[in-house]
């Protein structure tokens, strides 16, 4: 393009961050249309024909001449949407799916510079015939512009200003007047901007424009830039000029006529591209600035802000990240000040010092508070962002598998911190599978138990207590224990004595044991080796959990509980052998004193029944190896903390118990590297460090042990 | 061999420490600080030589026990006793050592290759010995030590 900006590694994260956003904007906006094919909202095209117009401009700022191309083409047969020239079909719908996948293999190939291979011709094809079956083509876009616009409000001329005009018309240039629009949208406008204005440079002589060179330069552009030049060159060529300079439109190009501003003849038709650059421009300045945010109701678009009223910055989550641990420090000096405040009112008996120590010391607890409550909250992200990419995937697998399925989606706007949501994508894309293969019977199998043809699969968010639940359900055929202990005995997981035994949510459960999958038959999306073993371990690796619960013949429920952030736990803190533990209180049931007459033994474990359900108990001193100064005896109680990971429960015996609180998960590095039931450390407030447990892997050690489904089923 | 090379290729200063009456160095460019013995925490299902994990300004650090990691005999903490804080590929690993006497001076040419009278070390942590002035150091490499080979198979009980 020759604009002379280089294309920075910034650049391409923004257009990267932006193309991500259109994206989705464009599949949520074609979805919609699939689903209201009969009576499709014009927001909805206007929005998904927005996305592939900016789309166009920054991928042909890049240089991604495909890119450029495809969406140009999409954009023509948008437009004959849009104007009620083309209806929604099938085959519409799908060549747009299809384009919109080629589109996010282009951006990928823009993130990793490795070229991949898309065919676009085929699907250049299917629009252009798309574009043909109505009626004839209207005239097309170069050939008729406008004979005459609206006038540009500019300034008054100056002596010399006006000179220049004059002068050019001597030479027999013409000059023109012209507003062009800044994409609302546009990441840098006044680069955009200046784009412009070197491109009207670079064919003729700026005489007049608002905002002028030095303001663009400065980065001091509005909606708009105004310009008075004169050129040798044609309209048409002018106009072809200015189409070069993505995310700006051409609002007005008229000969300039000083003498009769208000005598300008109405607006004449114009040609179809050039409407729809009009469509996309805000609205021109004597409207004022309304707000362009109103379309983004319900179809998830991202939230624009009108460039007056830019609110928002981007920050790297790096930022973020560190700002957090800095806050988890600054949280554990406050507990070190914390103690030594308790110390001086012991010592000193609360004397004016202390008094005035204490004041500051809550003070400086509420601050702390404040900011690390800011800080999680700007971590914090709608659900929505990752929600968005699932009603395409459920619409594809539903498509494989033959199943006419009904996707709701309910509580978007519920917020997660954002690590949380990058590492909740797959296990959630693995249950919604999960769903449609599985869970979902076949059209005939429904009917045939009185169901509706149509499947229902609903995800939905919401919080409850202190924590977030995610929820998968389906009205399918439920998970059947029966098959279930078939299977665990085919596979060899159990003997046919001990599946037996099993009760049915104990068998239900076998789900998630490694290798364990009830597919009859492997599809090639649920069916790929990935079992929900794998997704209960992700789960649980974010100190989050999940749940089964099913209704043959009625559907199946995952439940996944994800705490609120990822950095700051809060923990019951217990001792063992003088050592302070900490226990994600996520997991923890209850504690409890038991006299140690009320132990019972089977089969070598000790167990203690609790409301007639029998739980095994854990001595962790003894399964951590930890050896006592002095064997004290067999005290007469035990504490017992007991915790469940998915409806299963244990007991954990600890020495006693000292409270709880927040704590900052630190990892123990490389060099100690994971160590079964331990998931970390954190640093308490005297200083010291103590150890956090991994409740689901304690679990899982006593799941483990030979003959443990045997003590749960007696 | 590739020992000598490493040693040829100059360690120029060195931190000196001793563990049971003998001097041993280390790279002064792996260990980043000494700091006095502190209450390390400890953390179960590790191998013996693991003493635990220390505060060290709001980070975890493991600390290892440096005579058990080398074979030597164990011994009770002295006023004396230090952690030398290494660093290797940006994991700090603390190391418990009898004493820390100084910083000196090695030049390549006073090392020579590990001898087998040091054979009940394991000779794959040591680089050789150097004189520096009358004491005999064995200077350890520490990119060995602080790297544990098992680090991904969880030790188990």
């Amino acid at each position: 393009m020759g604009s002379g900006f280089e294309i920075t590694a910034e650049d391409i994260r923004v257009f990267l961050d932006e193309a991500e956003e259109l994206l989705q904007t464009m599949e949520a906006g074609i979805l919609r249309l699939e689903n209201e094919a009969s009576d499709p909202d014009p927001e909805v095209i206007q929005d998904i024909f927005r996305a592939a117009h900016t789309l166009k401009g920054s991928s042909a700022t890049l240089g991604h001449q495909r890119m450029a191309e495809l969406t140009h083409a999409m954009e023509n047969v948008l437009d004959r949407l849009r104007k009620g020239k083309a209806s929604v079909t099938t085959p519409l719908v799908d060549t747009l799916f299809r384009c919109l996948d080629a589109l996010k293999v282009f951006k990928d190939e823009i993130a990793s510079g490795e070229p991949a291979s898309v065919n676009t011709d085929v699907l250049m094809h299917e629009l252009a015939s798309l574009e043909g079956t109505a009626d004839a083509p209207t005239a097309s876009a170069t050939a008729a512009p406008a004979p005459a616009e609206a006038a540009v409000e500019l300034p008054a001329l100056t002596a010399a200003q006006q000179a220049k005009v004059n002068e050019a018309r001597a030479r027999g240039h013409q000059v023109f007047q012209a507003r062009l629009d800044l994409s609302p949208e546009a990441a840098m406008p006044a680069v955009r901007a200046f784009q412009a204005l070197l491109a009207v440079g670079d064919i003729g002589e700026i005489i007049l424009s608002v905002p002028t060179q030095e303001e663009v330069e400065n980065d001091k552009v509005g909606s708009d830039l105004k310009l008075l030049f004169a050129t040798g060159e044609s309209p048409e060529k002018v106009r072809e000029v200015l189409q070069e300079v993505p995310e700006i439109s051409i609002g007005t190009l008229a000969p300039y006529q000083p003498a009769a501003p208000a005598a300008a003849p109405a607006r004449a038709p114009a040609a179809a591209e050039e409407v729809a650059a009009a469509a996309m421009a805000p609205p021109a300045p004597a409207n004022g600035a309304a707000p362009a945010a109103e379309h983004g109701n319900n179809g998830g678009g991202p939230v624009r802000t009108t460039r007056s009223g830019m609110r928002t910055v981007r920050v790297d989550v790096e930022v973020l990240d560190n700002l957090m641990n800095t806050v988890g420090e600054l949280v554990i000096e406050r507990t070190r000040l914390q103690q030594v405040l308790s110390w001086l009112e012991v010592e000193r008996e609360g004397d004016e010092l202390s008094q005035v120590m204490s004041s500051a010391l809550a003070q400086l607890g509420r601050l702390t508070g404040n900011l690390q409550e800011e800080i999680q909250r700007a971590r914090m992200l709608p659900v929505e962002n990752l929600f968005r990419k699932f009603p395409r995937m459920v619409r594809d697998i539903a498509q494989k598998a033959g199943k006419e399925i009904n996707f709701i989606v309910r509580g978007e706007e519920t917020e997660l911190d954002r690590s949380v949501i990058e590492e909740i994508g797959d296990p959630l894309m693995h249950l919604l599978r999960n769903a449609v293969d599985h869970g979902i019977e076949s059209a005939e199998e429904r009917v045939a138990a009185g169901k509706p043809p149509a499947g229902t699969v609903i995800l939905e968010a919401f919080h409850e207590e202190n924590h977030i639940i995610i929820s998968v359900r389906d009205d399918g055929r439920g998970v059947d224990p029966e098959r279930i202990r078939a299977s665990a005995v085919r596979k060899g997981i159990l003997s046919e004595e001990a599946a037996r035994r099993l009760s049915d949510p104990e068998a239900i459960n076998l789900i998630w044991a490694p290798g364990f999958s009830t597919a009859q038959q492997v599809s090639d999306i649920s069916g790929r080796g990935v079992g929900l073993d794998v997704v209960q371990k992700n789960i649980e690796r974010i100190n989050g959990s999940v749940e089964i619960r099913s209704v043959v013949g009625q559907g199946t429920e995952f439940r996944v509980k994800l705490p609120l952030t990822l950095a700051i736990i809060r923990a019951l803190q217990v001792e063992l052998v003088g050592t302070t533990y900490c226990i994600p209180l996520g997991s923890v049931v209850e504690t409890d004193r038991i006299p140690t007459s009320e132990i019972q033994t089977v089969r070598q474990r000790e167990v203690i029944v609790k409301r007639g359900e029998v739980i095994p108990l854990l001595r962790l001193a003894e399964v951590f190896g930890l050896k006592r100064a002095e064997d004290a005896g067999e005290p007469e109680e035990i504490f017992v903390v007991i915790v469940a990971v998915m409806g299963r429960q244990i007991g954990l015996v600890v020495d006693s118990l000292i409270g709880e609180g927040d704590v900052v998960i630190k990892p123990l590095g490389r060099f100690i590297g994971e160590i079964p039931g331990i998931s970390g450390a954190t640093i308490m407030g005297d200083g010291d460090v103590a150890i956090i447990l991994d409740v689901s892997s304690l679990v899982n050690s006593v799941q483990g042990e030979a003959g443990r489904l045997e003590i749960l089923a007696q | 061999m590739v020992q000598e090379q490493r040693a040829q290729q100059g360690i120029n200063q060195i931190v000196v420490f001793q563990l049971d009456n003998e001097y041993y160095g280390a790279d002064i460019a792996v260990v980043r600080e000494v700091v006095p013995l502190q209450r390390v925490t400890y953390v179960p299902r590790t191998p013996e030589y693991v003493l635990g994990v220390i505060n060290l300004r709001g980070r975890v650090i493991p600390v290892i026990d440096l005579r058990r990691r080398l074979g030597l005999p164990v011994r009770a903490a002295t006023k004396a006793t230090r952690i030398a804080i290494g660093e290797v590929d940006g994991d700090q690993v603390g190391m418990v050592v009898d004493s820390v006497e100084e910083v000196a001076r090695v030049s390549a040419d006073a090392v020579e290759p590990p001898s087998s009278l040091l054979s009940q070390l394991d000779r794959e942590h040591v680089l050789g010995v150097a004189q520096v002035g009358d004491r005999l150091i064995t200077l350890l490499d520490l990119r060995q030590i602080l790297v544990r080979e098992e680090r991904k198979t969880p030790v188990a009980q």
